[in-house]
């Protein structure tokens, strides 16, 4: 294999998002460094600003069709990457405006704070282009790094060091075993791209391999039974912190599960699905359970979001064309509720300097838009219509039960009754209890900004889902080749109640 | 393809919508007069529209009318689609007369939080209404979902009971249960018909569109699971015993207004109407299915009755009544002929009238006496006799008595399920006379006899707006009871052309009913 390092205008073209993300991070990192004076709120707004042109870069390579691969096809820019990168930048701009509230708590280096965002996003962009191992693990750790950094940054308080720690340890043990199952899969084949590996024979050294990345994955993603980190960081880690990493980093890992699952181990689908159903019932079921105990709303979105992860499996398991839709839309729809939610525990955490769930009982009195705000964030999540998480729920189970997978579908939905039982709880609290103190809470511009566009998102995506359902179709268009038994033209043998 | 009657404008979009910008409008008023009258003038022009179409429906007709249909998310093929036909446009109706009355009724009894209770209400009024003239079934379960919301915060908040608490969530939690497995029923329907139109290579493949799907075959197998997946959805929310156990909870700990709209809305026995039946013929015809649902429903009838018997508590008789009457309803929808159809229909509504009314008593109880129980009783109708002449009249109407709307219904019921097996009839008559002995009997100690001394002096009788609810109530009941033919004549286009399916469908042989998946 030999890689041709010579850039043409064009190959530089299909880079340019990361390249102009790359560049506008130096700047931003240069102006806090010149300008003693600046404040950290105009350093924000700068590295938006950033994200902002980088995202309408993306927005014009998506209309006009701008596709390709590079270096020896270990990056791949197309419409999947591109939803994907999408979906990146608009979690970090919402962080980011979450942050600026959160920064002053912060004892040292505010300005790097916001470098060290969005460096991380621009890690994950690249792990939505990841196309052969070596980029893969390349990509994964670039983005973590930042995040190493980012979970312990309240450096003052020890539920963030502890939070940090044990996040960096786990971490790199989960890299240890992707690099050890990169190697195997590369001695076993002797590739490295994924779309080069399809149909290598199963040999046990690859099937090994293989289980060790997606463990590795795992750990992103935080699916049981690689969840253990997830409670805890979330927990310590700075708010913001956690609501980015609630989000981004399974984004971008699922780019790459989808890439790994549904082009390099195509052929092997039957084995894989099993392995990815156990995980999806795994998940969902320990992540609803355990949250019904929860008293820290940062804990129970923690728990929620590893059943939301369980989710998002059950259409990887379909392994389909529509399943990959349902993923992509599924995880656009839990964007927004989940940072929407986030926005809130921001706005009551300011005010009242707690995350616990006692605390609040009687928000409807002290605030109702966040009340309702939160309502709704909540309602989505779990599922009730007319809301995104609704349709997104919907689309995932047609996909699923459109491959026969019974079994699935059955924990799944009695996980959602599960789920209602605990957000039902919450609600419970903000609407019916009496408050503790009626003093209203004061929300702040920015975080405003985020319930805004959050309630926007969940509400539009909810009642006229059609553009972005054909978004997401169009991004998948390289799996339409993906055939599942119930969509092949002869009606299924096996009868149905199996 | 049907032909679709309209009007020159929206009329269905105009009755889901108009309370919910109702609502909206709510948010911005302040004063509490003027909050009640703006909700009494949305709930009667709701009632307007409500009648406009009940007038302008043409009878004795199967199409599916005042049709709107748009395009919502062709992706996955669910339509904004809008209907009434002759067995939904009766519950527009009943829906937009009860929630009129429960404004009246809630006028001077909710005392807190009343713009958000009076929202909630509206919101109720919209998914219910929403429900009714759904014919895409992703549609149908957005409000069937949406409605939990509302009726979760009325029971939890403006409920009388120490437990409305537990009630709510039970009642949210048992609901959801049962429609999730309805949704998984939904789209088996939308699978089938996708392989369908995949090999007839027709342009959407997608599809969750009531008559769209009827055009489409489904085997019997996958009908008797879809059969049963939506079964739960619509037993749970019916309910039919033994998925009971929410409802007199629900309907003892909400207030009123709730257990009015609860009771008198049969979304569950609806269900089966609109969608089971018609998209799964040859499952609900087969013997399996019948028998078991045939058990579950005399069960129902005969516990529901002998449980009411002995509650002292007026709200708990009326919740096992209530579990007995729905019992009456699914003997006569698998029944499976013209009558049980019909009187099943019927009574639907009629219970609208009678047992909501009830409820409205037991609510005019609670507030002369702090409680419903029998305890606080006795000799009631020498302190109040128009109470209790209306509570008579009502409460005949809830047994059957010949000239009430109830005796109707009860009598088409029963004709059908002798002709369908003598013993379905012969076991429901068992229902009529247990359902005239507990009203009765606990009439007769609350009501007669001499004047209990727990009942003070003081207490007055009905006031203006009681009576307006109770006369209009029981105009209803006699209207139905005296002259039903018009009534009769809206439903019997959709009840006959649903025999005829019916009919048409292949009866199940016993073999292929044994594979019956468990519960």
């Amino acid at each position: 294999m030999t890689f041709s390092l010579t850039l043409s205008a064009s190959d530089l073209l299909l880079l340019l998002p990361e390249l102009f993300l790359t560049l506008w991070l130096c700047v931003v990192l240069a102006v806090d460094f010149s300008f003693k004076r600046i404040v950290q709120e105009q350093l924000a707004y700068l590295t938006i600003f950033g994200v902002i042109i980088t995202l309408a870069c993306l927005a014009w390579f998506d209309m006009t069709g701008i596709t390709g691969t590079l270096f020896g096809k270990m990056f791949v820019v197309d419409r999947m990457a591109i939803f994907f990168k999408v979906m990146i930048l608009l979690a970090t701009i919402l962080v980011i405006l979450l942050s600026i509230d959160y920064v002053h708590r912060f004892s040292l280096f505010r300005g790097e704070y916001y470098f060290l965002v969005a460096m991380s996003a621009l890690g994950m962009m690249f792990m939505a282009s990841a196309n052969d191992l070596l980029s893969l693990f390349v990509t994964l750790e670039f983005a973590t790094f930042g995040f190493y950094v980012l979970v312990s940054y309240l450096r003052d308080d020890m539920a963030s060091n502890e939070a940090g720690l044990k996040f960096f340890i786990l971490g790199v043990f989960a890299a240890g075993l992707l690099a050890y199952g990169i190697s195997l899969v590369y001695g076993e084949t002797g590739k490295l791209v994924f779309s080069d590996m399809t149909g290598a024979a199963p040999t046990t050294g690859l099937v090994i391999g293989f289980l060790l990345i997606f463990a590795a994955l795992g750990f992103k993603i935080g699916a049981v039974p690689f969840h253990s980190w997830i409670p805890d960081t979330y927990h310590g880690a700075p708010t913001p912190v956690t609501a980015f990493l609630s989000i981004a980093p399974k984004v971008a890992a699922f780019a790459i599960l989808l890439r790994l699952f549904l082009v390099a181990l195509a052929t092997f689908k039957p084995a894989w699905a099993l392995l990815i159903v156990a995980a999806s019932i795994l998940s969902m079921t320990y992540g609803n359970i355990v949250a019904i105990a929860q008293r820290n709303i940062k804990r129970l979105l923690a728990y929620s979001g590893i059943a939301q992860v369980g989710n998002v499996l059950i259409g990887l398991a379909a392994g389909t064309k529509m399943g990959t839709d349902s993923i992509l839309f599924y995880l656009l729809t839990y964007l927004f509720a989940n940072l929407g939610a986030f926005a809130v525990i921001m706005a009551i955490s300011n005010s009242v300097g707690s995350d616990e769930i006692d605390d609040y009982r009687g928000l409807n009195r002290r605030s109702p838009f966040l009340a309702f705000a939160m309502l709704i964030f909540l309602l989505s999540l779990a599922g009730v219509p007319p809301l995104a998480g609704f349709i997104g729920k919907l689309y995932i189970f047609v996909a699923a039960i459109k491959e026969g997978l019974y079994i699935l579908i059955t924990v799944g939905l009695v996980n959602i009754v599960v789920s209602m039982y605990y957000y039902l709880i919450v609600v419970k609290k903000m609407y019916i209890n009496e408050p503790l103190d009626s003093s209203p809470i004061k929300t702040t511009g920015p975080l405003r900004a985020v319930i805004y566009v959050g309630l926007a998102g969940t509400l539009v995506i909810g009642i006229y889902p059609q553009p972005f359902l054909d978004w997401a179709v169009a991004a998948t268009l390289m799996f339409s080749n993906l055939i599942g038994p119930a969509a092949s033209l002869t009606p299924p043998v096996t009868p149905f109640g199996g | 393809m049907l032909e679709e009657f309209s009007f020159g404008f929206p009329i269905l979009s105009y009755l889901i919508f108009l309370p919910l910008v109702g609502a909206a409008v709510l948010w911005l008023i302040d004063d509490e007069d003027l909050l009640k009258s703006t909700t009494l003038g949305i709930t009667l022009v709701e009632l307007a529209l409500a009648c406009l179409v009940l007038v302008r429906f043409v009878p004795d007709s199967a199409a599916m009318q005042f049709a709107e249909h748009a395009r919502w998310m062709p992706a996955l093929g669910i339509g904004y689609h809008l209907a009434v036909d002759g067995i939904s446009v009766l519950f527009v109706g009943l829906t937009a007369f009860l929630t009129v009355l429960v404004v009246v009724y809630s006028w001077d009894t909710i005392r807190n939080q009343v713009r958000l209770y009076f929202m909630a209400l509206l919101a109720l009024e919209t998914t219910t209404i929403g429900i009714f003239v759904s014919i895409d079934l992703i549609l149908f379960f957005v409000f069937w979902e949406l409605m939990l919301i509302p009726s979760y915060f009325l029971i939890k908040l403006w409920g009388g009971g120490a437990d409305r608490h537990y009630a709510a969530l039970k009642y949210v939690l048992y609901t959801l249960l049962g429609s999730v497995f309805m949704l998984v029923g939904i789209a088996l329907l939308d699978i089938n018909y996708h392989q369908w139109a995949v090999t007839h290579h027709l342009d959407h493949v997608y599809s969750f569109d009531l008559l769209e799907l009827l055009s489409v075959p489904i085997p019997l197998s996958q009908q008797i699971l879809i059969f049963w997946l939506m079964f739960m959805g619509f037993a749970f929310k019916a309910p039919v015993f033994p998925f009971h156990t929410w409802l007199p909870d629900a309907l003892v700990e909400g207030p009123i207004g709730m257990a009015v709209m609860l009771a008198g809305m049969k979304l569950g026995t609806y269900g089966f109407l609109r969608f089971t039946f018609p998209l799964v013929p040859d499952a609900s015809k087969s013997e399996g299915v019948v028998a078991i649902v045939m058990v579950l429903a005399l069960s129902a009838i005969l516990y529901g009755a002998v449980v009411a018997l002995v509650q002292s508590d007026f709200k708990r008789l009326l919740a096992f009544s209530s579990i007995s009457h729905l019992g009456f309803v699914v003997v006569g929808l698998f029944a499976l002929n013209f009558q049980g159809l019909q009187g099943s229909l019927l009574t639907m509504i009629n219970l609208g009238f009678s047992t909501a009314g009830l409820f409205f008593m037991a609510g005019f109880l609670t507030t002369r006496q702090q409680s419903s129980h029998l305890s606080s009783f006795g000799g009631f109708a020498k302190q109040a006799p128009l109470l209790a002449t209306f509570l008579l009249l009502i409460g005949m109407a809830s047994i059957g008595l010949p000239g009430t709307n109830g005796f109707v219904g009860e009598f088409l019921i029963l004709l059908g399920a002798f002709k369908a097996k003598w013993w379905f009839g012969a076991v429901a008559v068992l229902g009529v006379i247990f359902g005239a002995a507990y009203f009765l009997w606990y009439y007769e100690r609350a009501m007669l006899g001499p004047l209990s001394k727990n009942v003070s002096a003081a207490v007055k009788d009905l006031h203006m707006r009681e009576i307006t609810i109770a006369l209009s109530l029981s105009i209803m009941i006699l209207w139905i009871g005296l002259y039903p033919s018009p009534f009769l004549r809206m439903m019997n286009g959709s009840i006959q052309a649903l025999v005829d399916r019916l009919d048409r469908a292949k009866v199940a042989s016993v073999d292929t009913v044994t594979h019956v998946p468990a519960k």
